[in-house]
Parts: structure tokens; sequence; C-alpha cells
């Protein structure tokens, strides 16, 4: 325990620096899960958009993929650094970034998931003469569920390790308390933004499994057989 | 009606001209690439015809708006196609849910349903997956006769069951049809499945080709061709007689006295019928029957220990059945009773053969 207890020059973490920080940290974790939020909720609107248009349209499935794919190849820092000049140093500049890279993650989930109803479900939703939007709300969406969820938990943990970067264009959050740390050879502050980090994005993906239980009573059923 | 597949330079079914009598079942079969299931699926538009036109009761569905058409029509297929999503009540009631329903309506059709296909109410909470395959599959069917609509479409609905449950999901729509007399149209590939199913087959060839169309009985009879005769199988006459009943053949007296008869009367109807043994009967009651040499030094009738006719049949058993039992009685001959255990005649073999050769 020593080396988390005491609060000498050879401990990575001193709490009572965290004890007279409480008041940042907490800015720090609000940053973070506002950065989060936004950037899953808006990737999961242009994906869901996106979604329906390869759905509908299926040769634009390939490009669509590809251009995400591109972005998503893109080295988060670099994609930054590229934005500031034309975006500055603002929440804009993470949020394109940030938003980009859940695009291909989500679009990939919604379409597989709705791609995965059995055929011999939507023919007899057709045969009982569903109309194809009602169909494709009640039926196909409903049924891709637990694949799109599966899509948000990856995409949203995959969001929360990225914020930490945004740190670095000055946009707060747990990322402002890792620069600092490594700005003064400091080890607290990095070890709690890394630490909280992960604890968020635990939180968020257990939060989203729960979510995930409600909305899909009847898989829950199936594994309590 | 015709239908060609884009892409395919020959046709799925070619010119192919059928009507269907209402409120009875048609079945149709054929090999693999026949077209069949095309056919059916072009009732509800789930295929669109090429060309030709599709009357359901008088009106072309063609003209029809497509989920009009297709809520007044109900579905059965193989997988079920269940809505996992959905309790079974909810898939029962998708039909009339769709057309608006009110709450208290669906629930008591919903009621009726489970009655009439033989479902514990206590599967309607449940979900698809919870349920055995034969379960899904009544399940399915409620489904399909939810808003109670003149017309039943069947795409292979019992070939993914085991043969036992299929057995008696079969045995369980003809008790149906029996009540609700649908017009049934039921796609099988199974041609036995056809002969226990079906008022009146269809058997297509490749290409949707009708090769013969009517009764069961009257194709294994006589086979339109080769073709025909192959499809139907080995032991044509068999299953004829699985169709036939007990009814439909003359029966004769047999070697049967009235218990007040004499003694040497009795060895007189013995040498006419040219058998050893004798059936006693009091008015419409049959008594039993005994050996030839049971009656030695016997002075009354009255005065012999008979044994029973374990060979007995009813009007309605399907001479297969009465076949089956003749063979394997002593006396070579089944006894025939009506419900109320009167005796109406005895039931040979000649009999039966006659009665295949009309």
């Amino acid at each position: 325990m020593s080396f988390l207890g005491a609060n000498g020059p050879d401990s990575l973490i001193w709490w009572d620096w965290v004890d007279r920080h409480r008041e940042e940290i907490k800015q720090a974790t609000f940053e973070h899960l506002r950065l989060t939020l936004i950037a899953v909720a808006v990737g999961f609107l242009i994906s869901g958009a996106l979604a329906l248009v390869a759905l509908r349209y299926r040769w634009t499935y390939a490009p669509i993929t590809w251009i995400t794919g591109v972005l998503y190849t893109i080295p988060s820092l670099a994609l930054f650094v590229l934005l500031v000049p034309w975006t500055g140093f603002t929440t804009l500049t993470g949020e394109i970034g940030l938003v980009s890279y859940t695009l291909l993650i989500l679009i990939r989930n919604i379409v597989a998931g709705v791609d995965s109803v059995p055929a011999p479900v939507k023919e007899a939703a057709d045969a009982m003469g569903y109309r194809p939007v009602r169909r494709f709300f009640a039926v196909d969406l409903r049924l891709a569920t637990p694949t799109i969820i599966a899509g948000l938990r990856i995409a949203t943990v995959t969001t929360i390790g990225l914020v930490t970067v945004t740190g670095l264009i000055g946009l707060g959050g747990y990322g402002g308390l890792i620069n600092d740390g490594i700005d003064r050879t400091f080890s607290t502050p990095i070890v709690v933004g890394a630490g909280l980090s992960v604890v968020m994005a635990v939180t968020l993906d257990v939060g989203l499994a729960g979510v995930e239980r409600v909305l899909t009573p009847w898989a829950r059923r199936k594994v309590a057989r | 009606m015709s239908k060609r597949f884009p892409g395919s330079r020959t046709p799925a079914v070619q010119e192919l001209s059928l009507e269907l009598p209402s409120g009875s079942l048609a079945a149709l079969v054929g090999p693999s690439g026949c077209g069949k299931t095309t056919t059916l699926k072009m009732i509800n538009r789930l295929i669109e015809p090429t060309s030709g036109c599709i009357e359901v009761q008088g009106r072309n569905v063609v003209e029809m708006p497509l989920h009009e058409l297709r809520r007044g029509i109900g579905y059965v297929i193989q997988q079920t196609g269940l809505f996992p999503h959905k309790t079974i009540a909810a898939n029962i009631a998708t039909v009339p849910s769709l057309l608006g329903w009110g709450k208290e309506r669906v629930r008591e059709r919903t009621q009726e349903l489970v009655d009439l296909v033989g479902l514990d109410p206590e599967l309607l909470r449940r979900y698809p997956a919870e349920l055995s395959g034969g379960q899904q599959q009544r399940v399915g069917v409620a489904r399909a006769l939810a808003a109670d609509p003149p017309i039943l479409l069947m795409d292979e609905p019992y070939s993914a069951v085991d043969p036992i449950v299929r057995g008696r999901l079969q045995d369980e729509l003809i008790a149906l049809q029996a009540r609700v007399h649908k017009t049934i149209v039921l796609v099988t590939h199974d041609i036995d499945e056809a002969i226990k199913l079906a008022d009146h087959i269809a058997i297509l060839n490749v290409g949707g080709v009708l090769e013969q169309f009517g009764p069961p009985a009257d194709l294994l009879r006589a086979p339109a061709n080769e073709f025909v005769a192959n499809f139907l199988g080995r032991e044509r006459a068999l299953k004829r007689m699985a169709l036939l009943r007990v009814r439909d053949v003359e029966l004769v007296s047999g070697p049967v006295v009235e218990v007040s008869a004499s003694v040497e009367e009795s060895f007189k109807v013995m040498a006419d019928h040219g058998v050893d043994w004798l059936g006693l009967r009091d008015g419409d009651r049959l008594l039993g029957w005994a050996w030839a040499a049971d009656l030695d030094g016997v002075r009354s009738l009255g005065d012999i220990a008979t044994e029973p006719f374990r060979a007995w049949v009813r009007p309605d058993t399907p001479l297969r059945e009465a076949l089956d039992l003749i063979v394997d009685s002593s006396t070579r001959v089944a006894a025939v009773f009506d419900d109320e255990d009167r005796y109406l005649g005895m039931l040979t073999i000649q009999q039966i053969a006659d009665g295949m050769a009309q």
C-alpha cells in the first residue's frame, strides 16, 4: 500500500493533492462526459441517417464504409491538429474528430443488425400486411437493437479514450489533468485522469448493457431458460 | 399466369392455370424447382406474377392494395416466421392490431384461437424462443387465422418439425379445417403429406408445368403419366386404401346366424360360406364367434361360449387400417359396427379389393 498510500516523492498518487483539487477533478469529469455524450449522440444521429441511406440504396454502403473507414484510420492527434487552422481550439474541432470516429462502428452495427433479421421473419411481416415503413420500425429495427447497442457501447468506450486526446488541444476533461501531470513530471494528475476515464468507460458500458436488457426482454428470457 | 425471374432464361412458372375450390384444402406438390412456392407466393404477391391474372374470390389480386390483400390472407411458413421480439399473445394479435381492432376484441379473439389450435394459455406471455417447434407451429397457425381470413396459405409448414410432432400437427390441421372450412393452399414436397391432408392435389413439374390435378384418390387410381406415377411412389393401392373408408365398400352378411337359429342351420351357413367358424347375433347386436368344432354335441346355440370379434371397425375407419386388422385376425374378417355398436356386416379382403376396383 505504500506506493498508493503515502505522500512521499516516490508514491504514484498524492491523496492530499487529490483532496485540494476536488473542484478541478469534478470539472474535468463533467467536461469529459459532455464531450463524450455529444460525440456519441451526434455520431448516432449521423450514422442512423447514413445507415438508412445504405439500407435503402445498397450501392451506397461500400462508399459510405470506405469514407468512414478512412476517417477512422486518421490518427486522432493528427486530425485535431489539421482541423485547428480552420476551427481553432474549440469544442467544434474536438467534436468533428470524435464524431467521425464513431461513424464507422455505428453505421456498420446498424446495417449488420438490420441485415441479421431472419428472412422468414421479414417475409412473415410482409405477408401479414405490414407496410414497409412500419415494418422497418416495428420489426427490423427492434430486432437489430442488440447489435445497435453493441455498437453504441464500443463507440462510447472508444470516445471516452479519445476525449483524453482532445485535452491536448485544451478542451479540458481528463486529458487536461494528464497533460498537466506530464508537463510537471508529476504522476498524481496522470493517475487520477487515466483512472477516472477507465471508471467512466466501465460505468457507461455497464449502463448501456442495462439499457439493452430493458429494451430486449426476449433475449433475456432466452438466456434465462 | 406465369413468372419469370430477372436473369433467368426459363420461366419459374409457365402458363399455369388452376382453379382451386373454395372451402377445401389444395396441395401444390412437386420436386424442387417446380415453382410450387413461387406459385403460392404469387397469391399474396410476395412474388409478383410476370403475366396472367390471379383472382381471389373474384377479385384480381394485382388490382388490390398490397397490405389490404395480405391482411385478408393467412400465411404460415416452415420456420414459423414468428416475431422473436414479441410475446406469443402479441404475435397472434399481429393482423388484428394492424387492422386497428380494440383491445378487448383482440383479447377475446386470442382466447378463441388458443382454444382452436390447442395451445396452453400460459404460453401467451412467453416469447417464441421459449416454445418447442410444435408449439411454435401452432402459434403460426393461430396468427395466420387471427383476423379470420377466408384463405390460408401454408408453405411447407411441417417440414421443420420431427415426424411424430408432424403427424400430430397434420391431424390437428384436419380437425381444424373440419371446423373452419378455409380455402387452404398448402405447398409441400412430401406427397404423403399431400395425400393425407388435401382434398385436391396439383402435381407440378419443373418450370411450373401442371401434370395432374384432382382428388388424391383419383390421382392414385389413375396417374395421368409416368411422372405423376413416379412422384406418387410405390404402393399406390395401399396409399389409396388409406384414403378410402369402410363405408365406401359393400359389406357382406358373413357366416352369421341369429342365436335362436338351429344347430343344423348353422352348419349349413358355414358350408355355404366355406368357413369353419360361425358368428352369432341377437338382433343388431353381434355376440361373438365360435369354431365349428365347438358346435359338436351342442343342443342350442345359446349354450356356446363365444369369443368376441377382435377385428372390428367403424364405417369411417380407413380401409388400410381395416385390412391390417383383417390379415391379423383368426377369422380373416372384420366386423363392422356403427357408432351405437349396431352390427352392420362383415368386411373381407375380397370386399376391399372389389371396392378399390370401382
